[in-house]
């Protein structure tokens, strides 16, 4: 992985933030209380001075991991924001798995509707998945949250304001640059607080959290953010190996995602 | 560790996407599990291994064997790494070719070697858009060397039929690599091919980092932040925005233009602190000595001797990909501005570079035209402050084309 320059990332993060927020007339942030959508707090907080001015969505379906909820009320209480929960079911569908495939989506529809979001930001990576590199930074939904991937809009010079479906939302994703590696680059220089998971015990850890149905834990010794590091330095493993939504049939993440899956 | 961009140009089905995937592999950069899937693919299409199947994740993408949409992908090489922006190459999706290629510093520009193929229309038309993105160095890859044998005559027919083109549109020639390789079968790209021992030249790889590593000149500019808008502060409102050029320090004497306000710099918040000077690619937020009325976003703050121009008549360069007419807007620094009309001047092709007095702008070509907005803003020419001398033309809400500011 290539280590990127932390403070180019971190400016065009700040500044797709701010931009989110100044354009769009009511935004929420999805946290799964990962390390991804963690730094995306802690960016925000960077660019307005401290705080966090938008409410913060968790799906949730009941069975996420004991320490996954207990972080949950450390830092909204620690960094001082909202956080909307929103309950979702267990109930196999056609597409991805019973806990977090299409029936995240739909609660969230539920969110968005009832308090009217017109912008979601969520914190996706490029690096994750060969369909979220093909991403914008600021990307339409439809009503229907539907990803319309084969005529995305425009994007170009740093003007990510592009809106086509007015009785949609738009999917903001400040983090689209950033790598895996740079994201715990970030967290050791920023001291972030992590969910105690992605930490190894009994020699396995969390690479990529899901809930309690969807992830497995990897074989892995590093117990601290610098021993993490070091582990991607030479790692050769997929970073979402332990996530089965990704591979559990052709296109699974393709039409999730076009359906409105993170 | 420095990350070069490097936009990948050239007309469909010449190998963008299969050199990147080729590079992903010989370099390292592609995991195992992503060459597994595209080695799944290739096979379940009845096809040998295709490294393009790396980048292009899209069913569609695979089926059809075409890049529908850009995307990215890093290796490193020396100190370097090169972040490859892919691009397809259908005429028809332009839109998604721009988007990607707008934020390409070094073009790489693919072109067939097989015999029915060559250099295509779209081929210059892609030099053409990097060209007017403001992108000046290139490096040209003559790909598919081994469908001819790795013949040195026809790199060099391929070669001479682009060269004069790429001097025509402002590429300074003598800095122009070509460079003879096969993307599918991984010659020239890492290491100096075997199969053409009469190419005295650099291995791709070696000529891109020439050509990343030329330093440019470098510009140190007026003062120039764009607002985005204001966010409460602790003594109250503070405007924020990002530094595109020069330095902004306490205590200066600033003007923020089209509001006209002159005001002077209380303190300025970087990430939370307060700093003595805002530098490029910063994002500051400002607390000054007048309060400001009205909404500041996409206005421009400067030196208060030093402001951009502000007009609501510019004289554009511009490359057509829609109908323009009636009901059109302007994108400028985060804002939409209705236009007034668009007059064409001059009609340039961008398949040769000639220009001719037809009045009319048709798509995939480009034109000087003289764009009237509704509002004044402020600013400046493409070669000297980029972010304040271009616009990204809709029209009902459509992608029409794009323009950069010659006057």
């Amino acid at each position: 992985m290539i280590e990127q320059d932390l403070k180019t990332l971190e400016e065009k993060s700040i500044y797709i933030i701010r931009e989110a927020k100044l354009k769009f007339k009511n935004i929420a942030a999805l946290w799964s209380m990962g390390k991804d959508s963690t730094a995306m707090l802690a960016l925000t907080r960077k660019a307005f001075m401290g705080k966090i001015p938008f409410p913060v969505i968790h799906i949730d379906n009941s069975v996420d991991f004991p320490e996954t909820y207990t972080f949950r009320e450390y830092l909204a209480k620690k960094w001082n924001f909202k956080v909307i929960v929103g309950h979702s079911e267990i109930k196999q569908d056609l597409v991805g798995s019973a806990c977090c495939g299409k029936n995240k989506p739909e609660t969230l529809k539920k969110i968005m509707a009832q308090h009217g979001f017109d912008a979601l930001i969520v914190s996706i990576r490029r690096d994750e998945h060969g369909v979220r590199a093909k991403e914008r930074y600021m990307s339409p939904r439809d009503r229907n949250f539907r990803w319309k991937y084969r005529n995305q809009p425009a994007e170009l010079w740093d003007d990510y304001s592009s809106k086509m479906d007015t009785l949609g939302h738009i999917r903001v994703h400040p983090l689209l640059d950033w790598n895996e590696l740079d994201v715990w680059r970030y967290i050791r220089q920023e001291r972030i607080p992590i969910n105690p998971l992605y930490f190894s015990k009994n020699g396995f850890r969390y690479r990529s959290l899901g809930c309690t149905h969807c992830t497995i834990a990897l074989r892995s010794n590093a117990k601290t953010v610098d021993d993490i590091i070091k582990e991607l330095r030479t790692t050769k493993q997929e970073e979402r190996s332990g996530r089965s939504m990704d591979k559990e049939s052709e296109y699974a993440m393709l039409r999730l995602r076009s359906l409105g899956y993170m | 560790m420095q990350v070069k961009f490097i936009a990948l140009l050239g007309h469909k089905d010449h190998g963008k996407s299969t050199l990147i995937g080729s590079l992903l592999m010989q370099t390292g950069a592609a995991t195992k599990v992503r060459i597994k899937e595209a080695e799944e693919y290739s096979k379940r299409l009845h096809k040998a291994f295709e490294p393009a199947f790396i980048l292009d994740s899209f069913a569609e993408e695979r089926l059809q064997e075409m890049t529908i949409d850009t995307t990215r992908a890093e290796i490193k090489h020396r100190n370097l790494a090169f972040a490859l922006i892919d691009v397809p190459g259908h005429e028809e999706l332009i839109k998604n070719m721009i988007s990607g290629a707008s934020y390409g510093e070094i073009a790489l520009l693919l072109v067939s070697a097989k015999r029915d193929e060559g250099i295509r229309d779209q081929t210059k038309r892609h030099l053409f858009i990097s060209r007017m993105l403001g992108i000046d160095r290139l490096v040209v890859a003559v790909n598919k060397m081994d469908t001819v044998g790795y013949d040195e005559g026809r790199f060099m027919e391929v070669k001479e039929g682009l060269v004069k083109f790429i001097e025509k549109i402002g590429f300074d020639t003598p800095n122009v690599a070509f460079v003879p390789i096969s993307a599918y079968k991984g010659e020239n790209l890492v290491r100096k091919s075997r199969k053409m021992r009469w190419y005295s030249g650099k291995p791709l790889l070696d000529a891109l980092y020439v050509s990343a590593t030329k330093t440019n000149k470098t510009q140190d500019g007026a003062l120039r932040i764009i607002a985005q808008g204001v966010i409460p502060g602790k003594k109250g409102n503070l405007i924020v925005g990002r530094v595109i050029s020069g330095k902004i320090k306490v205590g200066e004497k600033i003007s923020i233009l089209p509001l006209g306000i002159d005001a002077k710099t209380r303190a300025i918040i970087v990430k939370n602190r307060s700093v003595g000077t805002g530098n490029v690619g910063e994002n500051v937020a400002l607390e000054l000595d007048t309060p400001i009325s009205g909404n500041p976003r996409g206005a421009v703050i400067s030196g208060s001797r030093d402001k951009p121009a502000v007009k609501d008549a510019v004289k554009l360069r511009i490359f057509v990909t829609g109908k323009f007419g009636d009901g059109m807007t302007a994108k400028f620094n985060g804002i939409d501005i209705p236009c007034k009309g668009i007059r064409v001047l001059r009609s340039v092709s961008t398949t040769t570079g000639d220009a001719d007095k037809s009045k009319t702008a048709k798509a995939l070509e480009a034109a000087e035209a003289e764009l009237r907005l509704a509002r004044k803003v402020p600013v400046e020419n493409y070669e000297v402050t980029k972010e304040l001398g271009r616009f990204v033309l809709y029209r009902k809400g459509k992608f029409v084309g794009i323009g950069t500011v010659m006057t």
